[in-house]
C-alpha cells in the first residue's frame, strides 16, 4: 500500500499512453469506415456502371455545360443527370459539365442543394447555359411540417427553417450549435463544456415548472433523443413555435417540435465527401483564486488565531503552495472525420456517412467518443409505390472520471497536491478550507466507462391510391442502451466500491397517413389528412453495487472480488395511441386555412387518459392582392394568426401513484444478518392526475422585399399553461412528502424578430446576414387554491442549502431568487446599528425587511429572505453573418442575452459559506473587511448567508459563439487532383464574450440540466471551452 | 402491381386491427402498500423502522443539533460548524435560523419513523397473521412512534398529531405539548404489556423494557418543564422500578461498557446495530475525533463541565487526554510524531470523548469508522431516573439511594463511601456525567430550568461564546423553516402551545 513512486511521471506516462490508444483507436474506426463506405461506393459504382453498359448499346451524343446562380457565380458540385435513365455526373468547380447522354434523352434534371431543381430541354443542342433558382427566396420551396410536407408559401403557423447551408461552413459537433443563434424563438444555451455534453434547447420559454420543457425532436418521422442524431447528417431543421404548427402533436408538442431531415441521395454520379477538423480547446477564463500565501493569512484573520506562522506565510510566498485550477484544467483536443457517399438512380438513391469523434475534457480527467453510421435508402416500387428505409446506429463513450470542480477549486491552495515523496497530501495539511480529498485522488485512480448504444430504424411507404387520396405508413424502433460502470479504487474508497449500471431502453412506434387533396377548381383546394398513431415504450435498469474489495486489479470487470453485492432493478413501459386530423383549405390561393384536431390516450394517467387538442390558422397573402402586387419593392407579403391548445404528459411511469420503498437503505441489520425491508411511499398517489396544457396564441406576418433582398418576420405570441403538472413537496410531517397535482398557471409572452439581408451580391462578393431576436416574459399566473408559491426545483437544495434558492411564485416569472437582502458590511461608527442585531463592524449588513407579525423586528430570520433577482432573460439575439470575397468564405454567429441575472453560489462557496467550505479561497476575500479595510466583504463567516444579493450578478453577455474562414481551391488545380472540390477552413468557438459576469461564463450557469425551475443558478458549472478548429472537407 | 396493392390492403387492414390498443398502466411490478398479510409481511414492514433511526443516530452530531447548549458538549469556532454554534450559543428563540441547514434532519428524520410507524399499525388492522405476532409488531410500532413524538416534542415544542390510519393534508395545526404526551404515554401502555421481556429477545430488538424505560422519561419530562406535572415524578419512578424489578439488566465494568460488546450487554435497554459486514457504519467516533485525529471535531466537553467531572475510572473511561495525532498516506491512516498530543496543546484544546472513540475501526475508511451499536437507553439512565423520581416523589428511600449507588460506586475511586440521601438536583448532575454526551443532559437541563445558570459557568477560553443568557425561549428549538413555509404550523414561540 506503501509503496513510493512518482504520481507526476506517472500520470504523463498514462496520459501519453491515453494518447496513443486513442490514436490507434481512431485509425482503426477511420479505417473501419473507409472499407465500409468503400463497398458500398464499390457497389454504387456496380450498379450505374452495369447501367451505363445496358445504355452504351445506344447511340450516345455530348451535352456540356454550365451551371451558375442567379447572379452567375458558377454552382460546383450540382447534379446533371439524364431524365429518364441514371447517366448523370456533377458540375466541377466553375460550374462546368460534360455528360454523354442517351440517344432519345430531351431533357436534363440539374438540381443543387438549396436551389430550385429544374428541368432543361436539350433537344438538338450541344451546349447549355443554366442558372439555378436560389430556393432561400423561393416560397414555393417544400418544407417539412408535422406529418406531412408544404410550400413555405402556404404555411399558415409559425415556423422557422435552418438549412444545412446555414451552418455546414462551420465544424459542428452536436445538433444544438446548429440552432444556436440561428432560429429566432429558440433559445439554445450551453450549460457545460464537457465534451459531447450539455447543452438546454427551450422555444418560446418554459411553459411548465416541473413537467419538462424539453421540445420534441422528430427526425424523419421518428421520435428520437436528439443526441442520436449526427449533425452533419442533417439537410434541414424545421421548428415548429406557435400552437397550429405543434398541436398535431398533442401532448408531446406543448414546448415546440424540431423537425430534422436528413439527407438523401439525389440520382447522378455518386458523390463521395471527407470532411476532417481537428483542434484544441481550453477554457475561456479561470477565476480569481488566491495563492497559497495569501489564502494562509485569511486563514489566520478569519481563525483569529496564527494557524500559519510569519515563516510559514514567507516560504508560502516565495515557492509554496498550490494552484489547482492547474491541476484540474487542461488543454483539450478534439478530431472529428465524417465521411459521406451519396448518389443514386432514377429508382433508387442512397447516402451512406460515418462519423467518428472523439474529444478529451478540458477538466481532467475525462474522454469522449462518438461513432455513428447512417444509411438512407429509397426506391420507387412503381410509379405509385415508394419505400424508404433510414438506419442510424451510433455509441457514445465517456471515459475518465472528471474532477469534482465544486470541491477541487475550493480546496487549500496552501497544501501541494503531492508531498516531497511524490506521495498525495490527502488532505489539507492544516485541515483548512474543506475537509474533502485531494482532488486528483479519485481523478488519477478511479476508472469509468461510460457507453450509451443506440440504434434506430424507421422504414415508410407512400402509396399514391388515386390521384387525390395517398396513403403512407411509416414504423421503426429505437434502441438504446447504456453501461455506466464505474470503480473507486482503494485509495480513494478505502475498501473498493464498484457500480454497474445498465438500461435498456426501446421504443417502437407506427404512424399511418391517409391524405386527400383536391383542387376543386381554379380557386379552391383542400386537403385533409387522417393519421393514428401508437407509441410503445420499455424500459428496464438494473443497478449492481460492489464494495469491499480485496484488490484493485479487476475493477467493475468481476465483482465477485467485493465482499457486498448488491442488486437493484426496475421495468416499466407506457403507451401513448392517438388519432389525428388536419384540414386545409386554400381560397385563391390568397386566402388559406388550417385547422386540427388530434385526441391522445396515454398509459400513464390513471382516470383521465384521453386529451384533446385542437388548432386553427388563417394566413392572407397580402402580396398577392393587386394593390400590393402594385407596389414593386415588395414581393412578399403575408399575415398569419393562429390558436391552438397543445399538451404535456411530462410525468413518469407511475408519478400518479404511491409506491413502495424497497432497496439497501430499507434493510436492517438485526443479529447481524441483514433483514429486508419494504417503506411505505415517499409519494402520495393521485389518481386524477391529467395533462397539463397550453394554449397559444400567435400573430404575425412574412415580408419580403427587393425580390427577398430584405426579409422580416415577425410574430407576437401568448401561451398559458394551465393544469401545469407540478410535482410539490408536502410538510415532513405528512410522511409522503412528495405530491405531483395539476394546478396553477403559467403565462408565457413575447415575440420574434428575424431580419434578413443579402447586403452584396456580385461576381466577387456575396455578403448575408441574418439578425434574430427573442424576447419571452414569463411569470406565474395562479398556484393552487390560496396557495402564493411552492418549492419546485429542489435538487440544488438538498444537503447545500437550508432554504431553496429558487421558488415559484405568483406574479412572477417560474425562476425567481430567493435571499437575504444584502446591504454591505458594518462599518466603524454603525456599532449601534450593529448591536441591533447582535453584530459589530465587519459583519454582514441585511435588510431587516420584515417579522412573524409582518413588520420589521430587528431579528434577520428567514422572514427577511425575498425575491433578489431573476435568472430569465429580457430578451436574448443571434447574428449570423456570411461573407464570401471569390474563394474566401467568413462566416460568424454571434448570440447575447440582455436582462437576466446569475446566482453565483459557486463564489458563496468559495468566499467560505455554505456547509462544506471552512475557510475562504476567493481572490475577493483579499479585499475583506478590516479595521483599516473599510470595504464591503464580511469578515467572516457566521452570520453570513450564502443565499443572499451580495452573490447575485448581472448575467448579461455577448459572445462570438463560432467564426469560421475557410477557403476554396481554385478548381483548375483540383482538376488535376481528381477532385471536384476541396475547402480549407479555420474556426474558433467562444473567440471573445463581453460580460461583466465574474463567473467562469455567463452561459454556462445551469446548476441541474435541463432544470428551468432553478435557471441561472452557477454551482459546480463545467466551464465553456474556447476552441481552435483546422480543417479540411473533399468532395470526390 | 395488383399484387402489391393486395399486400397495402392487408397491411392497412392490420394497422387498422391493431389501433384502439390497451391504455392500462402496467402496475404488476409493484408492492401494495400497507398491505400487511403475513409474517413476512410484517417482517418487512418493522425493518424500515429500525433502518431510519439508524441512519438517524449513525450522525450524532445531526442527531442532537438543537441541545448543542447544554455543557457536556460544545463545538469548535470554525470550519463548517456554524450550524451547530447557532445552538451551541443560543442564537435562536424568535424564528432566527430556522433554515439552519441541519436542522431538518432530525425533524425529517422522526416525522419519517412515525410515518413508517403509522402504516404499519394501520396495515397490521387486518393482517392475517397469528395474533400473538399482531400484537408484539402493533407494540413495537407504537414503542418508536412514541419515541419519536417524544423527541420531536423535546427539541421542538408541541408538535401535530399524525396518527395511523388518517391520511394527513398538510393543513394540520399543532396540538398542545400535553395532549402530545398524552398521546405518548397511551401508545406505550399498550405496547409494554405486548412487548417481549428483556431477555427473550437480544438488544437490538425492542423489548418491554425498552417501552418501560421511554415512559419513565416521558414521566420525568412531564413532571418538570413546561407542562410541571409534579404528579408525574412518581410514576417515573414506578416504571424504573418495573425495569429494575425484572432482575435482567445490571451495569457491564466502566472499562467494558464503552467497547463494541459493551452496546450489546445486560447494560443496553436498546441498542441500534451497525454492521461491518454490509458496511453499515456509523460516525460517532469520526465526529468525537479531532481533525488532528482524522475526525470531525463535531462535539467535545465543554471546559467547565470537564474540569467538575468528579475523577475515578468513569472520568477516564469517558475522556480521551491524549489527543490522536494521525494521517493519511496512500489512503491510510498513520500515526504523525509524536503519536499524541495533551490536550492542552492540540488543535481543539479541549479532551476529546472516549466513550464513542473507544472501539473506532481505523482500517475501514479514511477517516476513523464506528461499528458499535449505538444505545438510545441504557441501565445506568434507569437507575438514575429511579432515584430521582422518587427523590421529587413519595421521598427518597433506601432502595432509590442504593440505585444511585450502584451507579456511583462503578464511578468513583473504590473505597469512596456510598450516599445516604442526595437532592434531585445532586442526582441530575450524577446523571450528567454519567451519560455525558449522550443527548441526555440538555433535556434534564431544561424540564429542570437549569440552563441559565450552567451557561453562566461557561469557562470564557471556550472558542463559542455566548451570544444571549438563554431563557425559556431557547428551551426548544425552530421548526425547520422547510415545514413552517409548506404548512400552516406556526412557528416557535407564538405557536408553541403548553395545554
Amino acid at each position: 500500500m506503501k509503496q513510493k513512486r512518482n504520481p507526476v511521471l506517472l500520470n504523463k506516462e498514462r496520459k501519453q499512453l491515453i494518447v496513443n490508444s486513442k490514436l490507434s483507436v481512431s485509425l482503426y474506426y477511420i479505417t473501419l469506415t473507409f472499407l465500409c463506405l468503400s463497398v458500398n461506393t464499390a457497389y454504387a459504382k456496380f450498379d450505374s456502371e452495369s447501367l451505363i453498359i445496358k445504355t452504351n448499346n445506344a447511340i450516345q451524343q455530348t451535352i456540356t455545360g454550365n451551371v451558375t446562380d442567379q447572379d452567375g457565380n458558377p454552382l460546383p458540385g450540382a447534379s446533371v443527370l439524364a431524365k429518364g435513365s441514371s447517366t448523370g455526373t456533377n458540375t466541377d468547380f466553375d460550374g462546368n459539365f460534360s455528360l454523354n447522354v442517351p440517344s432519345g434523352t430531351t431533357t436534363l434534371v440539374i438540381s443543387y442543394i438549396g436551389f430550385k431543381t429544374i428541368n432543361v430541354t436539350i433537344t438538338n443542342k450541344t451546349t447549355i447555359q443554366v442558372k439555378l433558382e436560389d430556393n432561400a427566396s423561393s416560397l414555393d420551396e417544400v418544407v417539412v411540417v408535422g406529418y406531412g410536407t408544404a410550400k413555405r408559401s402556404d404555411i399558415t403557423g409559425a415556423l422557422t427553417s435552418v438549412s444545412s447551408k446555414d451552418f455546414e461552413k462551420q465544424p459542428l459537433t452536436n445538433v444544438s450549435q446548429a440552432l444556436q443563434g440561428r432560429a429566432a424563438g429558440v433559445q439554445v444555451n450551453q450549460t457545460s463544456g464537457a465534451p459531447g455534453g450539455g447543452f438546454k434547447i427551450r422555444i418560446r420559454g418554459a411553459n411548465s415548472v416541473t413537467g419538462g420543457n424539453e421540445p420534441l425532436y422528430v427526425v424523419d418521422g421518428q421520435f428520437v433523443n436528439i443526441s442520436t442524431i449526427n449533425v452533419n447528417d442533417i439537410a434541414s431543421m424545421e421548428v415548429l413555435k406557435d400552437a397550429s404548427s405543434t398541436a398535431i402533436y398533442g401532448t408531446r408538442g406543448a414546448n415546440g417540435v424540431i423537425l430534422i431531415t436528413t439527407k438523401k441521395g439525389t440520382s447522378g454520379k455518386a458523390k463521395i465527401n471527407v470532411d476532417a477538423f481537428t483542434g484544441v480547446s481550453s477554457i475561456t477564463q479561470k477565476l480569481d483564486i488566491m495563492n497559497g500565501a495569501d489564502f494562509a493569512e485569511g486563514v489566520n484573520f478569519s481563525d483569529g488565531t496564527e494557524v500559519f506562522t510569519a515563516e510559514e506565510i514567507e516560504e508560502l510566498r516565495a515557492n509554496g503552495g498550490e494552484d489547482w485550477q492547474e491541476r484540474l484544467f487542461q488543454t483539450g483536443y478534439f478530431n472529428n472525420i465524417q465521411l459521406s457517399a451519396s448518389g443514386g438512380s432514377e429508382n433508387v438513391d442512397y447516402y451512406l456517412s460515418g462519423n467518428y469523434y472523439d474529444a478529451s475534457g478540458t477538466v481532467v480527467n475525462q474522454n469522449y467518443r462518438r461513432l455513428n453510421l447512417r444509411s438512407n435508402l429509397n426506391a420507387k416500387l412503381s410509379d405509385k409505390v415508394k419505400i424508404g428505409l433510414n438506419f442510424n446506429v451510433g455509441q457514445e463513450e465517456t471515459t475518465g472520471i472528471r474532477a469534482d470542480l465544486g470541491a477541487g477549486l475550493a480546496f487549500d491552495p496552501s497544501t501541494p497536491a503531492y508531498d516531497e515523496n511524490g506521495d498525495y497530501n490527502f488532505n489539507s495539511l492544516k485541515n483548512l478550507a474543506t475537509s474533502e480529498t485531494n482532488p486528483l485522488v479519485a481523478v488519477e485512480n478511479n476508472v469509468r466507462e461510460n457507453v450509451i448504444n443506440r440504434m434506430s430504424v424507421n422504414g415508410n411507404l407512400n402509396w399514391d391510391i388515386t390521384k387525390n387520396l395517398v396513403f403512407n405508413t411509416s414504423a421503426g424502433i429505437v434502441n438504446s442502451e447504456r453501461h455506466n460502470n464505474s470503480y473507486e479504487s482503494k485509495i480513494s474508497s478505502t475498501i473498493g466500491k464498484a457500480e454497474l449500471k445498465n438500461k435498456y431502453a426501446t421504443n417502437i412506434f407506427n404512424t399511418n397517413r391517409l391524405t386527400y387533396s383536391l383542387d376543386i377548381n381554379e380557386n379552391n383546394s383542400i386537403k385533409v389528412d387522417a393519421i393514428h398513431e401508437l407509441i410503445l415504450e420499455e424500459s428496464n435498469n438494473v443497478t449492481v453495487k460492489a464494495s469491499d474489495f480485496f484488490t484493485d486489479a479487476v475493477t467493475f470487470k468481476d465483482l465477485s472480488a467485493a465482499n457486498v453485492q448488491t442488486v437493484t432493478n426496475s421495468q416499466t413501459n407506457r403507451k401513448l395511441e392517438s388519432f389525428l386530423g388536419r384540414f386545409n383549405y386554400s381560397l385563391l390561393d390568397k386566402y388559406l386555412v388550417t385547422a386540427s384536431f388530434r385526441a391522445d390516450g396515454t398509459s400513464v394517467f390513471q382516470n383521465d387518459k384521453w386529451g384533446y387538442f385542437p388548432s386553427a390558422s388563417l394566413a392572407w397573402k397580402a402580396s398577392e392582392e393587386d394593390f400590393i402586387k402594385n407596389i414593386d419593392v415588395i414581393n412578399n407579403l403575408k399575415l398569419r394568426v393562429s390558436y391552438g391548445k397543445v399538451g404535456n404528459q411530462g410525468i413518469n411511469v407511475y408519478g400518479t401513484r404511491s409506491r413502495a420503498q424497497l432497496g439497501p437503505i430499507n434493510n436492517y441489520p438485526f443479529n447481524g444478518t441483514l433483514s429486508t425491508g419494504v417503506a411505505p411511499s415517499e409519494r402520495v398517489a393521485n389518481s386524477d392526475l391529467t395533462w397539463e396544457s397550453t394554449d397559444q396564441l400567435n400573430a404575425g406576418f412574412d415580408l419580403g422585399l427587393l425580390n427577398s433582398a430584405i426579409t422580416v418576420s415577425l410574430d407576437v405570441y401568448k401561451k398559458n399553461t394551465t393544469d401545469l403538472l407540478l410535482d410539490t413537496q408536502l410538510p415532513a410531517y405528512v410522511g409522503p412528502t412528495l405530491l405531483n397535482v395539476n394546478t396553477g398557471e403559467v403565462e408565457n409572452k413575447g415575440f420574434e424578430i428575424t431580419l434578413g439581408a443579402r447586403i452584396v451580391r456580385n461576381e466577387n462578393w456575396n455578403v448575408n446576414s441574418t439578425l434574430s431576436i427573442s424576447s419571452n416574459k414569463n411569470k406565474v399566473v395562479s398556484l393552487n387554491d390560496d396557495i402564493q408559491f411552492l418549492i419546485a426545483g429542489d435538487e440544488i437544495r438538498q444537503n447545500t442549502f437550508p432554504v431553496n434558492p429558487t421558488r415559484v411564485e405568483v406574479g412572477l416569472p417560474i425562476s425567481t431568487f430567493r435571499g437575504y437582502v444584502f446591504e454591505g458590511v458594518y462599518q466603524l461608527g454603525e456599532e449601534a446599528d450593529a448591536a441591533v442585531f447582535g453584530r459589530v463592524p465587519g459583519d454582514a449588513k441585511y435588510k431587516d425587511i420584515s417579522g412573524p407579525n409582518g413588520v420589521p423586528d430587528g431579528i434577520i430570520s428567514t422572514d427577511d429572505i425575498t425575491t433578489v433577482g431573476d435568472g430569465n432573460a429580457d430578451f436574448t439575439w443571434g447574428w449570423n453573418w456570411d461573407v464570401t470575397y471569390q474563394n474566401w468564405n467568413l462566416n460568424f454567429v454571434l448570440t447575447g442575452s440582455q436582462g437576466n441575472d446569475i446566482y453565483n453560489l459557486q463564489r458563496g462557496r468559495l468566499m467560505a459559506l455554505g456547509a462544506q467550505q471552512f475557510h475562504a479561497v476567493h481572490g475577493d476575500y483579499r479585499n475583506r473587511w478590516t479595521t483599516t479595510n473599510p470595504s464591503n466583504i464580511p469578515s467572516g463567516r457566521d452570520g453570513t448567508e450564502i443565499l443572499s444579493s451580495q452573490f447575485i450578478e448581472d448575467g448579461s453577455y455577448m459572445t462570438m459563439k463560432n467564426i469560421a474562414l475557410s477557403y476554396n481551391i481554385d478548381s483548375k488545380i483540383l482538376s488535376k487532383m481528381g477532385l471536384s472540390s476541396l475547402r480549407l477552413y479555420s474556426s474558433v468557438t467562444n473567440l471573445f464574450t463581453i460580460t461583466n459576469y465574474s463567473g467562469f461564463d455567463p452561459e454556462a450557469t445551469t446548476a441541474v440540466d435541463n432544470a428551468d425551475a432553478d435557471v441561472g443558478i452557477d454551482y459546480n458549472t463545467y466551464p465553456i471551452n474556447r476552441s481552435v478548429t483546422f480543417g479540411l472537407n473533399v468532395t470526390f | 402491381m395488383k399484387y402489391i396493392n393486395k399486400i397495402l390492403l392487408f397491411a392497412i387492414a392490420v394497422f387498422i386491427g391493431h389501433s384502439c390498443s390497451d391504455l392500462e398502466e402496467d402496475t404488476s411490478s409493484l408492492l401494495e402498500i400497507g398491505k400487511i398479510e403475513n409474517e413476512g409481511d410484517i417482517a418487512a414492514n418493522v425493518a424500515p423502522i429500525y433502518r431510519n433511526l439508524l441512519e438517524m443516530y449513525k450522525n450524532p452530531h445531526r442527531v442532537r443539533i438543537t441541545t448543542f447548549g447544554s455543557d457536556d458538549i460544545t463545538t469548535w469556532d470554525a470550519g463548517n460548524k456554524a450550524p451547530l454554534r447557532v445552538f451551541d450559543k443560543f442564537d435562536y428563540g424568535n424564528g432566527e435560523n430556522s433554515d439552519n441547514s441541519w436542522l431538518p434532519y432530525v425533524w425529517d428524520g422522526y416525522w419519517k419513523t412515525i410515518y413508517y410507524c403509522n402504516t404499519l399499525i394501520h396495515g397490521l388492522k387486518t393482517s392475517t397473521a397469528a395474533e400473538e405476532l399482531v400484537k408484539v409488531a402493533d407494540a413495537e410500532a407504537r414503542t418508536f412512534r412514541a419515541l419519536s413524538y417524544l423527541n420531536l416534542v423535546k427539541m421542538y415544542g408541541n408538535v401535530p398529531f399524525i396518527l395511523d390510519g388518517v391520511i394527513p393534508t398538510g393543513k394540520e395545526q399543532r396540538a398542545t405539548v400535553l395532549e402530545n404526551y398524552q398521546q405518548i404515554e397511551s401508545d406505550l401502555l399498550i405496547a409494554e404489556k405486548y412487548l417481549p421481556l428483556p431477555g427473550t429477545e437480544e438488544t437490538g430488538r425492542a423489548s418491554a423494557s425498552l417501552a418501560k424505560a421511554i415512559l419513565a422519561d416521558l414521566y420525568l419530562t412531564w413532571a418538570g418543564w413546561p407542562v410541571k406535572d409534579a404528579s408525574k415524578n412518581q410514576l417515573a419512578a414506578n416504571k424504573a422500578k418495573e425495569v429494575i424489578d425484572y432482575n435482567y439488566h445490571s451495569l457491564v465494568p466502566i472499562n467494558e461498557l464503552w467497547t463494541l460488546s459493551g452496546a450489546e450487554s445486560t447494560e443496553t435497554i436498546f441498542s441500534l446495530r451497525f454492521s461491518l459486514d454490509q458496511s453499515i457504519v456509523s460516525q460517532q467516533a469520526t465526529a468525537f475525533t479531532f481533525h488532528q485525529g482524522r475526525g470531525f471535531s463535531d462535539c467535545f466537553p465543554e471546559l467547565q463541565f470537564f474540569n467538575d467531572f468528579p475523577a475515578g475510572p468513569r472520568k477516564d473511561a469517558t475522556f480521551v487526554l491524549d489527543i490522536p495525532n494521525r494521517g493519511i498516506t496512500n489512503g491510510v491512516i498513520e500515526d504523525k510524531s509524536p503519536a499524541t498530543k495533551p490536550w492542552q496543546t492540540s488543535d481543539r484544546k479541549h479532551p476529546m470523548y472516549k466513550k464513542y472513540v473507544l472501539a473506532e475501526d481505523l482500517v475501514f475508511g479514511k477517516r476513523p469508522a464506528s461499528f458499535r451499536s449505538i444505545e438510545a437507553y441504557r441501565y445506568a439512565e434507569i437507575l438514575l431516573i429511579y432515584a430521582e423520581g422518587q427523590a421529587r416523589g413519595n421521598g427518597e428511600n433506601a432502595s432509590s439511594i442504593e440505585a444511585l449507588n450502584e451507579v456511583r460506586r462503578r464511578a468513583y475511586p473504590s473505597g469512596t463511601p456510598d450516599v445516604t440521601t442526595a437532592t434531585p438536583a445532586q442526582i441530575v448532575d450524577e446523571k450528567g456525567w454519567e451519560l455525558a454526551a449522550e443527548n441526555k443532559r440538555w433535556f434534564d437541563l431544561v424540564r429542570t430550568e437549569r440552563l441559565a445558570e450552567m451557561a453562566s459557568k461557561r469557562d470564557p477560553l471556550e472558542a463559542v461564546t455566548l451570544s444571549i443568557v438563554p431563557t425559556e425561549a431557547q428551551y426548544i428549538a425552530p421548526i425547520p423553516f422547510n415545514t413552517i413555509s409548506l404548512s400552516k404550523l406556526k412557528q416557535n414561540p407564538e405557536g408553541f402551545k403548553i395545554q
